[in-house]
């Protein structure tokens, strides 16, 4: 807080910010917010309890002065700051927040924010205990409770504006489909500078749907923008080839995955599930592909080679015992000899003599990802794998990826919004949906997967954080020896912040450039 | 014995008809000039003799007889046997009636490949001789030209060498003249009588210009309200016309002005201009 | 004139050494990635310089070439052939085999396209090689391009039965296919030449663009339209002139070809 009073003397007030989002909000209601341009929404109008810092990642008291965790995480006690309201005049009480954790649990409603907090089969109980205290219980303990509240934005049980009454910065104003979002200051924001201003600085931010990353770039350079959250690296370079603001914030925790397919009922041919199930296979694919050059060569150096399931930015829960993955043709090749592969000229063969081709679908338009594969490609070559590389609308590539289970090995990137490993439940379970290689398991296919099963559903269940990441050091093992999933690299948090926009402290998490908002200001060059 | 005998009613659609009950008979090596408005239906009776007709939607009945063969009930297959080698035809307006797309020469030479016998020199000089005959420079020059780089009395003379290459019994000239001017209109009418002279074919004139009618035929045949209502030796037709019709077209044949006439109409131009 | 003629065979001949030459004049394979120089200027070894994963980029224009030059005409050829089929069978008999053919172009025309090269794609085998994908994707380019211009070319054919010399060449006792290829077609000759032409380059681009789908060229193979393809990013080219060199090839290769068989409508 002392660093942003000193900054803020020189800040001026006013001003719009600009910046673009790729599409249209899919929703405005904050408990069903599921896509990237409404969560964006829902950051800059909704008021949480708890903000998780996006540099220190610790949790700040926002809307609750002050909380308490009882039983390991099963019930917390907030302490609300008094005499707030909403946008619209309404006031604000422990009634409210509540009202909005019995919505968020309603089991009709299908949010996948209130599945965040659903430990165990039950009722969760929100008690209003005075004006300012309430208290929530929950069925079982929840790991990494506190933090979860960050994305919980409180609604207003009486308001007649239903959930557009916000207790954020700022309000929807005006919108456009398909052109604009207009956001305007929040008359009534509880939260005030060192210097006793009330904030936000801004008077108002109006948020562009551009899907084109180039014309939004163009239109950064033009000065029609002020902010971009991820910058791609060719863009990136040629930004700062023009002196703009660009700036790398370092690795982000995003990964880019190749992985194989390894249903069991897919439509592949048998020889080839054998292949793909081999750990040895994975394995030599893995070390003969160069993770230095992709970050090098696609990435430009704005991004490092990937080791596991966490990206070393993420300092607490990366297991600092695991060492990269080497780049060894040789030993790619031993490990397929013992799988009884054979270099014949240069084409690999099997035991049973079929020469080793595969294809990786990734989706179309995204260069840097055809790129990596067209890497690949090479790499493989060198130890007589045939790569053909196909690229397909998302659509397609979803439905091959999830109902026909009909490819062969998929590169794709995850977006790992948060640090918890609770939040990699939903991969990492082999019963999951989005266990990618082979979801939707009744029982373990694998042993190492039985093994993954027992530790993430033992990591949930635990209140504490020394065990929890005992628990989840011997996952990310377990990744990092079968190699479901082959990470490839992490890449930098690219962000371009306008030379305008003041007070800015880009971060490698969501948001990255306008995660402290109300803080933003403007100089008036104009 | 005629060479061809028409007694036919042509009618459009559900139109009344153009020619009801339309008699006329023509000889061997005959002349025959059939006059009347335009829009009387003159150019109706060609297409039907060329078995046409039913492609602009015309409907012919009655009978056509063609050398003692009825061809109205003729096959389409029939027919392409007959058309341009034993009827040909000559049309109205030259320009537009060559392929602009192809050499002179290559509509001769396809033209011959019709109902041509023989090889390549028996088509050149089948093709030589015919332009011959229209007094054409039977020159490969001529045959690469396209048809946009001859004139119009040229092009006139190349549809009727067309016409002639397979020695028709009978060529249909549909108004050939009227694109023409005065000094090309009149060369070309010496030669369809010198044709008829040297070759011996039968000529259907069809002309809404009765003087070109006089000038050419053994006999002309007058169409009005779709019926023949006079036909007749030329000179009978002039000097002693029977229908109110012909009195009628006479009447309105323009003569030579005199020299004052002249100078009264320059005078005139003079005052307007 | 004729100095425009030989300069066009000029280029087309040199364009079509350099397509049969491709593997003696390219100084490296044009999927051989120089990962120590990427992104590189002109030099000795590249004289294009190379792109953003160190390919050359004078033996991927060469081979894009080869890959676009001879099968995007083969596939305007084709729908040229096509659309001058279907186009001239319903102008020469019109009625009501001109009804039929006119649904079969409406239908054509409405057909979302998209999802049938969605279905397409899921029908083919994933691993397919990038010259096969290459060469279905310009088939099936060939087979569905003709329907706009068919209705040009019906039209055409049906005013070129009206006319005049068409009536005349039937007196003489043409018909049936001497009809259509003595009267019709070379009359159609302009139509026909412009579908040709348009469909070249329409064609090397949508071959780039279903790329979105899975079709058309992979990687590493290259073509026209895949190297076009790189100049659409309007913040991130750079103004190196060399890069541009894939739009000046199709440019001057597409107007050599107009230059060359336009001779008929110059002259007239």
């Amino acid at each position: 807080m002392a660093l942003m009073g000193v900054v803020s003397v020189f800040a001026q007030d006013g001003g719009e910010l600009r910046f673009c989002l790729r599409s249209e909000p899919k929703t405005f209601n904050p408990l069903l917010v599921e896509d990237e341009a409404s969560e964006t929404i829902r950051y800059l109008t909704g008021g949480v309890l708890v903000r998780v810092n996006r540099v220190t990642l610790k949790a700040e008291p926002e809307l609750a002065a002050s909380w308490k965790v009882f039983e390991g995480g099963k019930r917390i006690r907030f302490k609300l700051r008094e005499g707030l309201k909403y946008s619209d005049g309404t006031p604000f009480s422990a009634a409210d927040v509540a009202y909005t954790m019995e919505q968020l649990m309603d089991p009709a409603l299908h949010s996948s924010t209130g599945d965040a907090f659903r430990s165990a089969e039950g009722k969760l109980v929100a008690q209003v205990i005075s004006l300012s205290v309430v208290e929530i219980s929950f069925p079982a303990p929840v790991a990494n409770l506190v933090n979860l509240f960050d994305t919980v934005a409180i609604l207003s049980a009486k308001s007649p504006q239903k959930e557009m009454a916000v207790l954020g910065p700022f309000y929807m104003a005006e919108r456009k489909a398909g052109s604009y979002l207009l956001l305007k200051r929040n008359p009534n924001y509880w939260k005030k500078d060192a210097a006793g201003k009330q904030l936000p600085y801004l008077d108002s931010v109006r948020i562009d749907i551009e899907q084109n990353p180039e014309i939004e770039a163009l239109r950064f350079q033009r000065g029609e923008v002020h902010l971009i959250n991820t910058v791609s690296p060719a863009i990136f370079e040629k930004l700062s080839a023009d002196n703009a603001s660009v700036r790398d914030a370092g690795a982000s925790t995003d990964t880019e995955q190749l992985w194989f397919n390894q249903v069991p009922g897919s439509p592949l041919p048998a020889y080839k599930k054998a292949w793909f199930t081999s750990t040895n296979f994975r394995r030599a694919v893995s070390e003969a592909i160069n993770r230095g050059d992709l970050a090098r060569i696609v990435y430009r150096g704005h991004a490092v080679p990937a080791i596991g399931i966490i990206s070393p930015s993420n300092k607490f829960w990366f297991n600092s015992g695991l060492k990269p993955h080497p780049y060894d043709t040789a030993s790619a090749l031993r490990r397929l000899q013992q799988d009884g592969f054979r270099l014949q000229g240069d084409t690999l063969r099997d035991r049973a003599g079929n020469a080793v081709e595969f294809s990786i679908v990734t989706n179309a338009g995204n260069r840097t990802r055809e790129s990596m594969a067209t890497m690949i490609q090479q790499d493989l070559r060198k130890i007589g794998i045939k790569v053909n590389v196909v690229t397909l609308d998302f659509n397609s590539l979803l439905e091959r990826m999830t109902q026909s289970y009909n490819y062969e090995a998929c590169l794709l990137g995850f977006q790992n919004a948060e640090l918890d490993p609770n939040s990699q439940m939903a991969v990492w379970l082999s019963s999951a949906d989005n266990h990618q290689w082979n979801p939707k398991q009744t029982s373990p296919a694998t042993a190492w997967e039985g093994e993954i099963d027992k530790l993430m559903r033992a990591q949930a269940a635990s209140g504490d954080e020394h065990k929890r990441k005992q628990y989840w050091d011997r996952v990310q093992q377990i990744a990092w020896e079968q190699e479901p999933f082959i990470y490839l690299i992490n890449k930098d948090a690219l962000v371009a912040i306008a030379p305008a926009v003041k007070n800015a402290a880009p971060s490698v998490f969501r948001p990255q450039t306008y995660w402290n908002v109300e803080t933003l200001a403007l100089t008036q060059a104009h | 014995m005629e060479l061809l005998s028409v007694r036919i009613t042509i009618s459009y659609k559900d139109k009344p008809p153009v020619l009801d009950d339309l008699r006329v008979d023509l000889q061997p090596g005959e002349i025959l000039g059939l006059v009347g408005h335009s829009g009387c239906g003159k150019s109706s009776l060609a297409l039907a003799i060329l078995g046409l007709l039913n492609l602009k939607g015309g409907k012919a009945l009655g009978s056509i007889r063609w050398n003692e063969r009825e061809l109205l009930t003729l096959k389409e297959k029939e027919w392409r046997k007959l058309r341009g080698k034993e009827i040909a035809f000559v049309p109205q307006s030259p320009m537009s009636s060559l392929n602009p797309a192809l050499r002179l020469g290559t509509q001769l030479e396809e033209a011959w490949k019709l109902h041509g016998q023989g090889g390549r020199d028996q088509m050149e000089e089948t093709v030589f001789r015919s332009l011959l005959d229209v007094s054409l420079p039977a020159k490969e020059e001529f045959l690469r030209r396209y048809p946009a780089e001859i004139s119009v009395g040229q092009a006139q003379r190349v549809l009727i060498a067309m016409a002639i290459l397979h020695r028709p019994a009978l060529l249909i000239a549909d108004e050939p003249t009227s694109a023409l001017d005065a000094v090309t209109q009149s060369e070309i009418l010496a030669l369809f009588g010198e044709l008829n002279r040297r070759l011996g074919m039968s000529l259907l004139f069809i002309s809404h210009d009765l003087v070109s009618a006089y000038t050419l035929c053994h006999r002309i045949a007058l169409i009005h309200s779709g019926k023949i209502v006079e036909c007749n030796t030329p000179q009978a037709i002039f000097f002693s016309p029977q229908h109110p019709f012909t009195r009628k077209l006479i009447a309105a044949i323009p003569t030579v002005p005199s020299a004052s006439e002249v100078e009264e109409s320059l005078r005139f131009n003079l005052f307007n201009s | 004139m004729k100095t425009m003629r030989i300069v066009a065979i000029t280029v087309l001949c040199l364009t079509a050494l350099t397509i049969l030459g491709a593997s003696y004049l390219a100084p490296a394979g044009y999927e051989q990635q120089f990962r120590e120089t990427p992104q590189a200027g002109p030099s000795a070894h590249h004289p294009l310089g190379t792109d953003d994963l160190g390919r050359d980029r004078w033996a991927r224009l060469l081979y894009g070439m080869r890959v676009s030059l001879t099968l995007a005409p083969l596939a305007a050829l084709f729908t040229t052939v096509l659309a001058g089929l279907v186009g001239g069978i319903a102008g020469y008999y019109g009625g009501w085999t001109e009804r039929c053919c006119k649904l079969l172009i409406d239908l054509f025309l409405s057909v979302p396209w998209l999802f049938l090269l969605i279905t397409v794609r899921a029908v083919l085998p994933l691993n397919v090689s990038p010259e096969a994908s290459v060469t279905v994707t310009f088939a099936l380019l060939g087979l569905l391009g003709w329907a706009a211009s068919a209705r040009v070319i019906c039209t055409g054919a049906k005013d070129l039965m009206k006319s005049e010399f068409v009536w005349q060449a039937r007196a003489q006792g043409f018909s049936g296919f001497k009809l259509v290829r003595l009267h019709l077609l070379p009359n159609l000759r302009g139509a026909l030449l412009a579908q040709f032409w348009i469909s070249i380059p329409v064609f090397i681009i949508a071959e780039a663009n279903l790329g979105a789908l899975g079709l058309g060229v992979a990687e590493p193979l290259p073509s026209l339209g895949s190297l076009l393809r790189e100049l659409q990013d309007v913040v991130t080219l750079r103004p190196e002139p060399w890069r541009l060199l894939p739009l000046a090839v199709l440019i001057v290769v597409i107007s050599s070809f107009q230059a060359l068989l336009n001779k008929q409508e110059v002259r007239a």
